[in-house]
Parts: C-alpha cells; sequence; structure tokens
C-alpha cells in the first residue's frame, strides 16, 4: 500500500516539479538539429523540428496529469452532487437525474468527448468541457446507491426527526460514508482522463500545439515513424506507466477498505 | 395529547395498518404489543410521518405531531448514531445549533447513569447498553412532550433490560413526557404503561389499562399472549 | 417480467430521445452558422445573404431550437437520414458502407478477446497467488492501462515497418483486418482477464461450497453447477462495458489503420463539420448501444433471480 501510494506520489510531484526539471525549453525550435537519436545533449533525442524529446515529455506531465486531475475532480465534485440530489430529492428528482444520467452513459464516454470536443473545435477549453461532463455519471451512480441505502439508517432517520436540513444531512451523515467509495471511482476517472486526454490529443482535438502533450507528441511522431521509431517510445511509455500507477494505487485502496469494511 | 384517528397504511399491495385509532395524554405510558409482524414498526413510523398514511390523522393537541418535535429511542443503539462522530455530536442534534444547557445535560446524564466522559466516544467505543441510555438521553435533550420507544430493550442482555426499563421510568416521572412503547414484551409493557393496546395483523385487537390485561384480557388473542407470557416467566421477570 | 420488460424499453425510448436532444442542442451551439455551411456545401461558392436564409427557412433553422429539432427528427423517424452538407449525397447508404466495415472488426475483436481471455482467466484461478495467476494479473494491469493508439502504432511499428509481415492501411484483403482486430482485442482480452478472474474466484467463495465438499460432491461438478452459473453474472454485465471499449477503441484503431467504418466516419464528419452526418453516426452508435445494453440487462435479470422488480 506504501509503496503504491508512494509511487502514486511520485507522479503528482512530476506534474507539478516536472517542467522545472526540464533541460531546456520545450518549444525551442532547432531544425538543423532535427530527429536526432539520443545524444549527451538531448538524451532522448530530439523530434521533427529539433525540440528536446525529454524536455517535451516533462512539460507534457503538466498537460496530461494536471488536466487529467483537473477534470477528474470536478467530475467528482458535480457527480457527487447530482448523485445526492437523486438520493435526497424525493421520487421524481431521482427520477429525472437518473434518467438524465443514462442519457449520458447512453454512448460511450471517450465517443462522447471526441463528438463534443471535435465539433466544439479544438481547444484546451473545450477538451476539459468535452471530458468534464462525460467524466460525472459514475460518480453520481455511486453516491444515490450508497445515500439511498442510507436513507433508512439509524442515524438518519434520526437526524431527520430531529429537523435537521437536507443540506446538513447530505454533509454530516451522506458524504462522509460516500468519499471511501468515491475515491476509489475518482482514481478509476483520473486514469481514464489521462487516457482521454492523450486519445483527444492524438486524433487532434485535444491540446494544440507547439504545447507538449503526450498525445499531440505521439501524433507528430508516427510520421517519422520509420526514421526514428524510438520516437513514438516514449510518450506512449509515459501515459502507460502513469496510468498503471494509478490504477494500482485505486486497487490498493479498494482492497484496503474492503478490508475495513471486512473487520467493521 | 397524541391523537392517532383511523390511520391506514399500505405498502404497495399489502396492508400494513388498518383503521388503527389511539389516543395518548400528556406524561401517560402506552404500550403496543404484538408479534413480529403485527405492524408495530409500521404504526411508529406512521405517528412519526416517516411513511405516507393516505387515510387518518396522526396530530398532537390537534396540529401535525411532527410540530411537537417528537423524539424516538431505536431498537438497534448503536446504527442510531453516525459511527464517524462523537456521542456528544449526535446527542446536540436535536438542539439544532440552540445552545445547550449544560446543566440540563449533566442532569439528564447522571439520572441516566452516563459517565461524562463517554460522551466523548464514538459508537464502537461503547456498549450496547451505554449505546441505548445515551440513546435516550438524545431523545430527552430538547425536551419533547411526545417519546416513542420501539422495542428499546430487545438488544440489550437481561440485567441491562431490567436497568435501562427502570431508568425510563424514572426519566418520565422527572421529564413528564408522554410514552408511546412499542415492544413483543408483554411483561414490560404490563410493569411499566398504564395502557396495553394489542396489536394483531394492523388492527388493535383490544385496548385495556395494563393491570386488567394481566388478570383478565378481553379478547381470545389477548389471553394466548398472556399465557404465552405467562409460561415463559415473563411477569416475574421485569416487574 | 413483461411489466419490468416494457418498463425497460420505455426508459431506453427516454434516454434515446435525451441523447438526440443532447446532440442536437450540441450542435446548435456550435461555432459557425449551419445555414451558410449548408449553403456553401450545396452551391460551391460565395453565396448571397438570400439563399443562405432561404436555406436556414428550409431546415427551420430560424424558428427557434424545438422547431428545427422537429423538422430534423420527423424525417429521421420515418426513415430518411439526410443528406450530406458537403457532398449533398444520401447520409444513409454511406453509413451502411461503414457498418459493413465496423461490425465484423469488432466481432474479431471480441473473439480475440474472449480466445485469450477465457483460458487465461481459468488458468490463473486454478491456484491463486501462484506464479501463472500473479503473472496473468500483471499482464492484464499492463494492457488496461496502454492506450489503444499506442498499441495500434506499435504493431504497426513491429509487423508492418520493421517485420514487413502484415499490411497497416486501408482494408482491402482480409489481412487489413488482422492489425487492427488484434489491437482492440488484446484490450478487451485485459480487462476481460481481470474481471473474469475475479468474478471466478468470487463464486468459488460462495458459503455453501464447502459443505458441498464436505458431502463428498465432485470438484468438477460444483465448478459446472454453481461456480461457472455465479461467475457468468458479472461476465453478462461487462460484455456492456466490453462494448463501450470496443466503441471507444473503434475510434483511434480506424484512425489509425485508415480503415473505413463507423468510427472514421464519424471523425471525419467532425473534421469536415458535416453536421447531418454527425448526427445520423451519433444516433447510430447511441442506438447499438443502448439496445445491446437492454439485452444484457434483460439477460442479468433472467440469470440473477435475485433482481427484483424495484430496481427495474
Amino acid at each position: 500500500m506504501r509503496s503504491v501510494a508512494g509511487l502514486a506520489l511520485i507522479f503528482v510531484a512530476l506534474g507539478v516539479f516536472g517542467p522545472m526539471l526540464a533541460p531546456v525549453d520545450p518549444t525551442q525550435i532547432d531544425i538543423p538539429n532535427r530527429l536526432s537519436a539520443p545524444n549527451p545533449q538531448a538524451w532522448l533525442g530530439t523530434d521533427a523540428m529539433g525540440r528536446d524529446i525529454l524536455s517535451r515529455l516533462l512539460h507534457g506531465a503538466r498537460w496530461s496529469l494536471g488536466l487529467a486531475f483537473l477534470i477528474s475532480v470536478m467530475g467528482l465534485v458535480i457527480g457527487t452532487l447530482i448523485g445526492l440530489l437523486a438520493a435526497l430529492g424525493g421520487k421524481v428528482i431521482d427520477w429525472i437525474v437518473m434518467r438524465t444520467t443514462d442519457t449520458f452513459l447512453a454512448f460511450p464516454e471517450l465517443v462522447a468527448s471526441v463528438v463534443i470536443a471535435g465539433v466544439l473545435g479544438a481547444s484546451t477549453g473545450s477538451l476539459i468541457f468535452a471530458l468534464t461532463v462525460t467524466s460525472w455519471m459514475r460518480y453520481a451512480r455511486v453516491a444515490r446507491a450508497i445515500g439511498l441505502s442510507l436513507k433508512t439508517r439509524g442515524y438518519v432517520v434520526q437526524a431527520r426527526l430531529a429537523g435537521v436540513s437536507n443540506l446538513s444531512i447530505a454533509r454530516w451523515h451522506y458524504l462522509p460514508s460516500l468519499l471511501p467509495s468515491l475515491t476509489v471511482v475518482w482514481t478509476g476517472m483520473f486514469a481514464r482522463a489521462i487516457l482521454g486526454i492523450s486519445t483527444l490529443g492524438f486524433l487532434g482535438f485535444g491540446v494544440q500545439p507547439p504545447m507538449p502533450e503526450w498525445g499531440t507528441m505521439l501524433l507528430d511522431a508516427r510520421i517519422h515513424m520509420r526514421s526514428t521509431p524510438l520516437q513514438m517510445i516514449w510518450p506512449g511509455l509515459s501515459v502507460v506507466v502513469c496510468v498503471l500507477a494509478i490504477n494500482l494505487a485505486g486497487d490498493t485502496l479498494r482492497d484496503a477498505l474492503a478490508e475495513q469494511d471486512h473487520k467493521a | 395529547m397524541l391523537d392517532v384517528d383511523q390511520v391506514s397504511v399500505r405498502y404497495s399491495s399489502t396492508v400494513t395498518l388498518r383503521d388503527v385509532s389511539l389516543s395518548l395524554a400528556p406524561s401517560r405510558t402506552l404500550a403496543v404489543v404484538g408479534e413480529s409482524g403485527a405492524g408495530k414498526s409500521t404504526l411508529i413510523n406512521a405517528i412519526l410521518g416517516l411513511v405516507p398514511c393516505p387515510t387518518g390523522h396522526v396530530t398532537w393537541d390537534a396540529k401535525p405531531v411532527r410540530k411537537c418535535r417528537p423524539a424516538l429511542v431505536m431498537q438497534e443503539p448503536r446504527s442510531a448514531f453516525n459511527p464517524r462522530m462523537s456521542l456528544r455530536r449526535s446527542v446536540k442534534e436535536p438542539l439544532r445549533g440552540r445552545q445547550l444547557d449544560e446543566d440540563r445535560l449533566a442532569r439528564l446524564c447522571s439520572g441516566l447513569e452516563i459517565a461524562p466522559d463517554l460522551l466523548d466516544r464514538r459508537p464502537a467505543e461503547v456498549s450496547i447498553g451505554q449505546a441505548q441510555r445515551v440513546g435516550i438521553l438524545r431523545a430527552l435533550i430538547a425536551a419533547p412532550p411526545l417519546v416513542l420507544f420501539d422495542e428499546p430493550l430487545s438488544a440489550l442482555d437481561a440485567v441491562t433490560q431490567k436497568h435501562t426499563a427502570r431508568l425510563i421510568a424514572q426519566m418520565q416521572r422527572e421529564e413528564g413526557f408522554a410514552a408511546l412503547i412499542v415492544t413483543h414484551d408483554l411483561g414490560y409493557a404490563a410493569a411499566f404503561a398504564e395502557e396495553i393496546a394489542v396489536l394483531r395483523a394492523g388492527r388493535i385487537e383490544e385496548l385495556t389499562p395494563a393491570r386488567a390485561f394481566v388478570d383478565a384480557p378481553q379478547t381470545a388473542y389477548g389471553r394466548t399472549l398472556r399465557d404465552a407470557a405467562f409460561a415463559l416467566g415473563a411477569f416475574e421477570r421485569v416487574a | 417480467m413483461i411489466q419490468i420488460f416494457v418498463s425497460l424499453v420505455l426508459r431506453a425510448v427516454v434516454v434515446l430521445t435525451g441523447t438526440a436532444l443532447a446532440t442536437f442542442a450540441l450542435l446548435w451551439h456550435a461555432p459557425g452558422d449551419p445555414a451558410l455551411a449548408i449553403a456553401m456545401a450545396r452551391h460551391n461558392a460565395i453565396v448571397p445573404t438570400e439563399v443562405i436564409d432561404l436555406v436556414r427557412a428550409e431546415a427551420g433553422l430560424d424558428a427557434g431550437f424545438f422547431v428545427a429539432f422537429q423538422a430534423w427528427i420527423a424525417p429521421l423517424l420515418m426513415g430518411d437520414f439526410g443528406q450530406s452538407s458537403v457532398t449533398g449525397r444520401d447520409v444513409w447508404p454511406e453509413m451502411v458502407t461503414a457498418i459493413s466495415y465496423t461490425v465484423p472488426l469488432a466481432l474479431a475483436a471480441l473473439f480475440i478477446g474472449l480466445a485469450i481471455s477465457v483460458p487465461l482467466a481459468l488458468l490463473a484461478t486454478r491456484s491463486p497467488g501462484s506464479w501463472v495467476d500473479r503473472g496473468a494479473v500483471a499482464l492484464a494491469s499492463i494492457g488496461v492501462a496502454i492506450p489503444a493508439f499506442w498499441l495500434g502504432l506499435l504493431l504497426i511499428l513491429l509487423f508492418a515497418v520493421q517485420l514487413d509481415w502484415l499490411p497497416a492501411m486501408g482494408a482491402r484483403t482480409s489481412a487489413h483486418m488482422i492489425l487492427p482486430a488484434l489491437t482492440l482485442g488484446l484490450g478487451v482480452a485485459a480487462s476481460l482477464t481481470r474481471i473474469l478472474r475475479s468474478s471466478i474466484l468470487e463464486a468459488r467463495d460462495q458459503a455453501f461450497l464447502p459443505a458441498l465438499r464436505r458431502r463428498g460432491v465432485i470438484h468438477r461438478d460444483i465448478e459446472r453447477d454453481h461456480v461457472a452459473p455465479h461467475a457468468a453474472i458479472p461476465f453478462v454485465t461487462v460484455l456492456g462495458l466490453e462494448l463501450a471499449f470496443l466503441l471507444e477503441g473503434l475510434v483511434v484503431v480506424e484512425v489509425i489503420f485508415a480503415r473505413p467504418g463507423l468510427a472514421s466516419f464519424l471523425v471525419s464528419a467532425i473534421e469536415a463539420r458535416d453536421f447531418p452526418k454527425v448526427q445520423v453516426a451519433v444516433l447510430v452508435t447511441a442506438v447499438v448501444f443502448v439496445v445491446v445494453n437492454l439485452l444484457i440487462d434483460l439477460a442479468f435479470r433472467t440469470l440473477d433471480p435475485r433482481i427484483g422488480e424495484h430496481d427495474a
């Protein structure tokens, strides 16, 4: 558990401090040295415009991890509020909210974000919008399901009898019980957001050049697959390692919570 | 005074309460007895407005019952408290932000034999008996005129049952609330209530003063219940 | 059962209506003037304002959102899927061609996924915690973390560029399907293996199984009568998730391998801002997705009698 958490921490740190570690400016063009192999000046070589790949990868960490964090946290907040609304709002509101959730789930999330980002026009703003509006549904479902199961719990009935407002009940009695499960969902969605950002970037609907983003870097590298195949390895590997670490952290967290539940 | 007037409750297609009428004056005690499935818990939920009752009225002094902020003591004391909060916070909940009267809290605590530091623990850190006494404390803290007890002794062991039953009666003398006790324990009902209502399949089968009920139930079903309780020694156990 | 069926179908209808509304709203708010786009596509030149206004009135675009929505959805419900705003040709025949490329690819990928994951999960759960099990879990965990577009590029790099064994671009021969199907299939295999493994382990953990064993019921019968059906329930629900995964994977796979198909139809329509095509592609995908999930839901309820009416 601790080692996994440590690993996840390293990645967060990389997202925050990565750019500071970058040896050179990731957007600095150097045409004479384009597509160079790894060498002492550029440890991972340079891309088609002579930009240092290592620096671009480190700066890309901020885009991929930072945006994914932002998107997944927004999804968490929105989804939890919607789920709580469904659980506390009575039958009619519950029906409306749940059918809305179903509607958003009527389409594979990533395909939906491709359509939304593509139609709104490629920009970081539409990327964030497209991935956020397609990422709140799982939280909403989990929050609602747990919320409904809490409704008849003794202490919630007591709070209701005491005349405690819905808002306070949600804050003090529902939210603490929801958080463990929502955190597990969140790790999964964080990993999905990283995949989503790089996929949209790769399709040209995401973060726009010259900003270094792992998916966009792959799109550039693809053209030079024959001459410099290594260029294609690094951004993809970065995505895989991050997603893997976050998924492992999520699995460990889930197991730890299940064990805790078991004991209680 | 509590007035339950011809209340019927149905869940989907099954009727769980049929034309139930009861009344309970301030400071008095009414016990509702019956087998499991007779509709006892539904009656409590209907009085508290936790289930919709499409027919009939439940009032306290001619106003909806919820207006008088009735309190409930639950069967399972542990689940009646948020496991993540200290007992003190849960106890203060019925005050809804009003200032806690520390003298009153101390008086109630000593009356219910709750050690002052007990309230700083969480529900999982106290015994069931202690949790139930804190449950009673929470019910009484805002001085409600009506307190409902849903099988208040069922989760406790025999010694604690007796003790808790005495404490409830003593608190009622001091506080003067009307008590509606739902129980399947006829011995408890006979010893502590002034009136006994027998609930069977959602109907009030009979409504008799407690003393008279032990001597001579008015209905055959009442007799069956009393005889079964006699056989188990219920009346000696509690009284 | 009939009641459940009706309520589920009704729910699917509500959901699809919602999807149609949401899609239309998205395109309605898209940057750019749709009437201008249509007019330019039709007349292939700089058009005078009157022509644009004419087009706008024709498509009901000037009368507000709901009128325009009606003007669009009514012919659609009658089976008229409209014309491309770029080429002016009917959308539906192109759509059918696209689907005819996508379905075999999706089926092949699903087949590859099952062919790898089922034996692997059975092998892994034979002795949980052994190195075989750990290896399978590790492989599957890595597999889930690999983005489909990167896996596709790596396969192209290895099999098409370096080894020159397989074709990578287009869909001319059946050999062209191997790499895309493998890209999708490996991803499906990874997630299926994880889920299958945990559901088999959970099914073996049922409380009554030790009693059966003590009564002398043999291992094979227990596996067949008690473990397999229990493990099948999450498996069926997961197929719905796999469908989502396949559709998501198709978007990149069809683009990378330059294959015609539903997803590349959608992506190229978005890039060309050909909104009639986008709308139809989105709706067809949603219908497929919702209908398959509806069927899965019904199968799930038949398999697991514990799911009651109140969950409908």
